[in-house]
């Protein structure tokens, strides 16, 4: 070889592999930084859990599938788990779906009927959101749903939408959530009707351009994207021709979206489509002409409406020509089978509205403070920063509506109106007059509202049993009205009913503010056949009918606990709030010529309460005889800065109705050093030489399983922590959660979404040495579990056993998937039909949230899944959700927004006297509470969730979350950070090398010793870490550990990719090396 | 200038853009996602663009494919990966975020313009280097 050449080469080569070779190593680590994470995205397993299972440690003992989900030799049956999962999403859709409007019977359509389908949504179902609660991989379209009986999933695969754009003019891009279906089709019973395939063809050809996603999510310019008339004459000029064959009935799809991250805006539409109302929730102009082509198609006109929030549908609500109108939100992967199944009759709808539909959604007072607000002053006096996730500071909203959201408003108002109160009539607020407020005009559908196919009396079987006492030891009250209700099915199908109990507690004018009605607890019937009755018990919990007075003295020096009036309370049960408000309404014999509807005195009852019976402090205690006070002064914007701010009251709905705090400038010193994060101050002199750490007590975390959360055991494990050990637990909360050496942990993979089952594919599994894994060799390995339908659907199934049907199917599902915490479900309510979140978060109403997510929760943990419902708490919209302060007055706290998670949190119906049931884990807000961050507030984490709940478990914040404020994080209660993406923890990951925690309001990054000289952040620290601990060993973990548990990586694809580059390039290096000093001895020429 | 051959251009292009990368680094690293150890990473920087221009320099005193010039190359190479390496592994997740959950955070789009810079800048300079040293640096 020439040496000049070798030479050059070798040089050449020597350079050449440096650079493949570190670039090797940079994604290496970049790879095994984020390897829990990129296993997930990859379906790929870079380290197994690895434990002996044999006599003396047995494995997979603690929690199993149902047999029906196995074969016969225990491993797992995916063909078994998709059915499952086919029939509970049939089912829920079912029972979901509401039926607000069914003139002349029109529905159901006879079997064999031929139907046109309209509206691009009929085409491109909306079955879930684009982030967040998403409907992952193949389904069940409403045409074959409608049309057909074996499922198409090799060519039906759901799609997303993914921009980031706020206007669907700039950014809509369309990705499949599964890139192919190879696994088994499934049979299944659809309505049997015929549909035009002449619409779908030409709706097919228009989403070409229009590009609509089965995924989807609000926009702050909101584009409803509906092909106008002449589009689609454009593609098919004779169109109307195939309405003469497809005339039995049209069917008009309308669909409005809901996902993470964005809001609807007031005001906040694309031009020129001719919104009804100006508002993305009314109609725009293609969608009334796509309604009025059904009237020329058919005289039988149904609309399907597709959302999770009120869709301003009043027109439709008085168009003769409309006939009937389903309310069947996003129903997940195969729920337009329970669609199908209320329009051939097979069912007979039994849902009521998970939220009042208005006719026109701005004239909520909540609305009149909605949107991105911003202090006027916020440069120069918001000094902390938008943190990792870059969040815009000084956003603020002024929740100057009180108690008065959603219905408990209209309801209220219309209250008064009737009474003459309180100047109800005024038209302040009103929006469909100048002259009045009416509840007619106001409201389309209620509350609760539903139609059946059928008809049901309602009669309370004898008089409510009352159980009234108080635990002597501990003050703690326990008292419970259970009203047994007698339904008859009294029609001439068979079906089923919710069974709503609603109440009113005596107001006082300039008193406690109190809602004229509010839902108090609900069951359902049984399937009941004409002329059936059943006697359904419906259980109350009284002190969901107390109110919170925030100026009550206590007389301990504290202020502000619940109170029950003396006076009488009026008990209902009725279809929906309003009708329930009526039936008291009656009873209290108030003028019927001006009621909204009739009411009926025999569905009310009154009970007169007096102090003998239950004391007006009784519910000052909780049920953990923790004294209830004051937690959240700092909620309301007025105890810093008072009198700015005037909440709705029913003394004066005109003088008071809300009016928009768009400039609010801040002044107070202790407001802006909130605002700035200053609210813990890190001691570094403190004597912590009590506190032990790194004992040797021999015990392991295996060993753990069922030893109660007091139990002295508990302390020795702790103990034999080190700090550090301690630190990387509760700054790592997950999905990658590290081990700890000491107690015989590993680093594992636990967390997952959602609330509509868990976003890992079978195929990805965190378990894969389960018996019961699906492996790749399975055909249906691809399936992902992510499957069911938006929250609004569950809830409006106003059925408990259904609810807790979906949380033990979700279990199931995480014993397939390893997963054994889930970051869901959502439980903030709806505060206005804007939230672009609203689709993940049930309801407005506090109890029916609560009661769906203890169900939900209680069912996962029988199997061993800890659910963790979110966002805690105030999450009330998503614009500027990275910090956004909503003031609102404690009462609205608690009444309103912590009551769902109160509900959860207890989870009362399931405590016995040996077990204090309740939920192991929840996932922290975004947003602040008040002026402080939900994540640091020690009054909402530490007083009211562990002391006033007795929460015990997994608090982890939202993603990278105030993780500049460490120390208070710590301090307040929370006891993890979520952190995805990062793992290998010691190794990669450390404390003092993640980017996540080195700019810390103390003016310093973490690292191991940073708490050294504070003796209360380590006792915080023990207490986060042994909640921790405590919600691991409840879940199904436990079912892999034992003395042998070890981690062992695997040579996956991109390992070994790496790998194999890295080596070659060394050993090429080397070559190159060798052959330029070869080369370069001896004698050589050189030009 | 007429002595110097394609090799010198190479480097010379490579050390402009190993000073926009380490720029561009540095810009990135503001605020919230200020880099943890930059003034290492800018060390690193500095040495490898010097390293360069010893490589530039060298072979116009010690001939083409000197010793000298050959290790400033490898070396300057590892080094500007390590600017690399600093730059986008700390940011991994901000992206992954902006491209998901986050797209709002304007913040975060102005340092994953930065992001994209430096790694486009370094990554070139690298390649660069490599073709240069297949090359004579002086005729």
């Amino acid at each position: 070889m020439n040496k000049k050449f070798g030479k050059a080469f070798g040089r050449g080569l020597t350079s050449a592999t440096c650079f493949t070779l570190s670039f090797s190593l940079v994604l290496g680590g970049v790879l095994e930084a984020n390897a829990g994470t990129i296993d997930t995205y990859l379906g790929t397993a870079s380290e197994v859990f690895v434990s002996d299972n044999n006599e003396e440690n047995p494995l997979y003992d603690k929690f199993t599938p149902p047999a029906e989900l196995l074969n016969e030799d225990g491993t797992g049956n995916s063909t078994a788990l998709i059915q499952a999962a086919i029939d509970l999403n049939r089912r829920e859709v079912a029972e979901g779906a509401v039926l607000l409007k069914n003139d002349n019977d029109v529905l159901p359509l006879d079997s064999g009927s031929n139907v046109t389908l309209l509206g691009i949504r009929s085409y491109v179902n909306l079955l879930g959101s684009s982030f967040g609660v998403k409907a992952q991989g193949p389904y069940i379209s409403l045409e074959q749903a409608l049309s057909q009986n074996k499922t198409d999933f090799a060519n039906t695969i759901a799609t997303t939408q993914v921009t980031d754009a706020t206007s669907r003019d700039v950014a809509t891009v369309v990705n499949k959530t599964m890139n192919a279906w190879t696994g088994e089709e499934f049979e299944f019973e659809g309505a049997g009707f015929n549909v035009n395939s002449t619409m779908l063809d030409i709706y097919e050809e228009l989403n070409k351009t229009y590009n609509h996603a089965n995924n989807e999510n609000a926009e702050e310019v909101y584009n409803a994207a509906e092909p106008s008339l002449d589009e689609i004459a454009a593609v098919n000029g004779s169109y109307k021709d195939s309405f003469i064959q497809y005339g039995d009935a049209a069917i008009v799809v309308i669909g409005r979206p809901s996902a993470e991250s964005k809001d609807f805006l007031p005001g906040g539409v694309a031009e020129g489509l001719d919104y009804e109302s100006g508002e993305p929730l009314s109609l725009t102009k293609n969608e009334r002409d796509a309604i009025e082509l059904a009237k020329e198609c058919s005289d039988k006109v149904i609309v399907l409406l597709q959302s999770s929030s009120s869709v301003e549908i009043g027109s439709l609500k008085n168009d003769p020509d409309v006939d009937a109108i389903l309310w069947i939100g996003a129903p997940g992967c195969y729920g337009m089978l329970g669609v199908a199944d209320i329009l051939c009759g097979r069912v007979s709808p039994s849902g009521g509205l998970f939220d009042i539909f208005t006719t026109y959604n701005m004239s909520a007072p909540a609305m009149q403070n909605m949107g991105k607000m911003y202090y006027t002053n916020t440069d120069g006096t918001i000094t902390r920063t938008g943190g990792v996730l870059g969040f815009v500071p000084g956003a603020y909203t002024i929740e100057a509506e009180g108690i008065y959201v959603g219905y408990r408003y209209y309801e209220t108002r219309y209250y008064d109106a009737v009474a003459g109160k309180g100047n109800a009539t005024s038209p302040v607020g009103a929006y469909a007059s100048d002259t009045e407020w009416n509840y007619d005009n106001e409201v389309t559908y209620g509350f609760g509202y539903g139609l059946s196919y059928t008809d049901f009396t309602y009669e309370f079987e004898g008089e409510p049993v009352f159980d009234i006492s108080v635990d002597e030891e501990t003050g703690a009250p326990s008292a419970f009205a259970t009203f047994n209700v007698k339904v008859t099915n009294v029609g001439d199908v068979a079906g089923k009913t919710p069974v709503q109990i609603y109440g009113q507690a005596p107001y006082t004018e300039g008193g406690v503010e109190k809602s004229a009605i509010q839902l108090l607890n609900f069951e359902k019937t049984e399937t009941l056949e004409p002329g059936q009755s059943e006697v359904v018990p419906v259980v109350v919990d009284l002190q969901y009918i107390a109110s919170y007075d925030e100026t009550y003295d206590n007389g301990d020096g504290t202020t502000g606990t619940y109170i029950m009036d003396p006076g009488n309370y009026y008990f209902s049960v009725g279809n929906g709030a309003h009708d329930a408000l009526n039936h008291i309404m009656a009873a209290q014999g108030m003028d019927a010529s001006k009621m909204s509807g009739t009411g009926n005195a025999a569905q009310a009852y009154v009970k007169n309460i007096t102090e003998d019976f239950i004391s007006k402090t009784l519910f000052s205690v909780s049920k953990t005889g923790y004294p209830i006070s004051n937690q959240l002064p700092y909620a309301d914007w007025n105890y810093y800065q008072p009198g700015e701010v005037t909440y709705l009251s029913r003394t004066d709905w005109a003088g008071t109705f809300p009016k928009t705090y768009d400039a609010m400038t801040l002044t107070n010193e202790q407001l802006i050093k909130n605002l700035n994060g200053q609210t813990y101050t890190l001691q570094t002199g403190d004597d912590t030489s009590d506190i032990l750490w790194g004992q040797d007590n021999g015990i392991q975390f295996y060993e753990m399983y069922g030893v109660p959360y007091d139990d002295p055991k508990w302390d020795q494990l702790l103990d034999q922590l080190t700090l550090e050990e301690a630190m990387y637990i509760f700054t790592f909360g997950g999905p990658s959660i590290p081990g700890a050496e000491s107690i015989g942990t590993v680093e594992t993979y636990m967390t997952e979404n959602a609330g509509n089952g868990i976003a890992v594919a079978l195929n990805a599994t965190k378990d894969p040495n389960a018996p019961w894994a699906i492996g790749s060799d399975d055909p249906n390995n691809m399936w992902h579990p992510e499957v069911f339908a938006n929250a609004p659907i569950g809830a409006s199934t106003f059925n408990p056993e259904l609810m807790y049907e979906l949380g033990v199917f979700t279990g199931i599902e995480s014993l397939f998937t390893g997963i054994n915490i889930l970051w869901g479900p959502g439980l903030n309510t709806h505060r206005h039909a804007y939230n672009g979140r609203n689709g993940e978060y049930y309801s407005e109403d506090p109890v029916l949230s609560g009661v769906a997510a203890m169900e939900f929760a209680i069912g996962a943990l029988e199997y061993g899944l800890v659910a963790a419902p979110k966002h805690f708490a105030f999450n009330d919209q998503e614009s500027e959700r990275g910090g956004v302060s909503p003031y609102m007055t404690e009462q609205r706290a608690r009444e309103v927004e912590l009551r769902a998670y109160q509900i959860a949190f207890e989870a009362t119906k399931y405590d016995t006297e040996d077990y204090d049931a309740g939920m192991r884990g929840l996932m922290t807000s975004f947003s602040k509470i008040g002026s402080i961050e939900c994540t640091t507030s020690e009054g909402l984490m530490t007083e009211i969730l562990a002391n006033e709940w007795g929460f015990i478990g997994y608090a982890v914040t939202d993603i990278y979350d105030d993780v500049d404020l460490w120390s208070a994080v710590l301090n307040s209660g929370t006891t993890c950070f979520d952190t995805r993406g990062q793992s290998g923890f010691y190794k990669t990951t450390t404390l003092q090398s993640s980017n996540l925690f080195q700019n810390l309001i103390e003016g310093r990054g973490l690292d191991a010793n940073f708490i050294d000289g504070d003796a209360n952040l380590q006792l915080k620290l023990k207490e986060a870490v042994h909640k921790n601990i405590y919600a691991w060993t409840e879940s199904h973990l436990m079912n892999r550990y034992n003395a042998t548990t070890r981690v062992e990586k695997q040579m996956t694809w991109w390992r070994a990719t790496y790998y194999g580059i890295a080596g070659v390039s060394g050993v090429l290096m080397v070559v190159g090396a060798a052959m330029y000093v070869m080369s370069s001895k001896g004698k050589e020429e050189e030009v | 200038m007429k002595k110097n051959a394609i090799g010198f251009y190479f480097n010379v292009l490579a050390a402009i853009l190993g000073i926009a990368g380490l720029v561009c680094t540095v810009l990135s690293s503001s605020g919230d996602n200020a880099l943890s150890g930059l003034s290492t990473v800018i060390a690193a920087g500095v040495v490898a663009i010097a390293l360069v221009i010893v490589a530039i320099y060298s072979p116009m005193k010690n001939g083409n494919h000197d010793p000298i010039a050959a290790v400033s190359v490898i070396a300057a190479i590892a080094l500007f990966m390590y600017v690399f390496n600093q730059c986008v592994s700390q940011r991994v997740m901000l992206i992954a975020g902006l491209f998901s959950f986050n797209a709002n955070n304007a913040a975060g789009w102005i340092v994953f313009s930065f992001v994209v810079g430096a790694a486009v800048c370094l990554l070139a300079a690298n390649i660069l280097l490599v073709i240069g040293s297949f090359c004579k640096s002086v005729k």
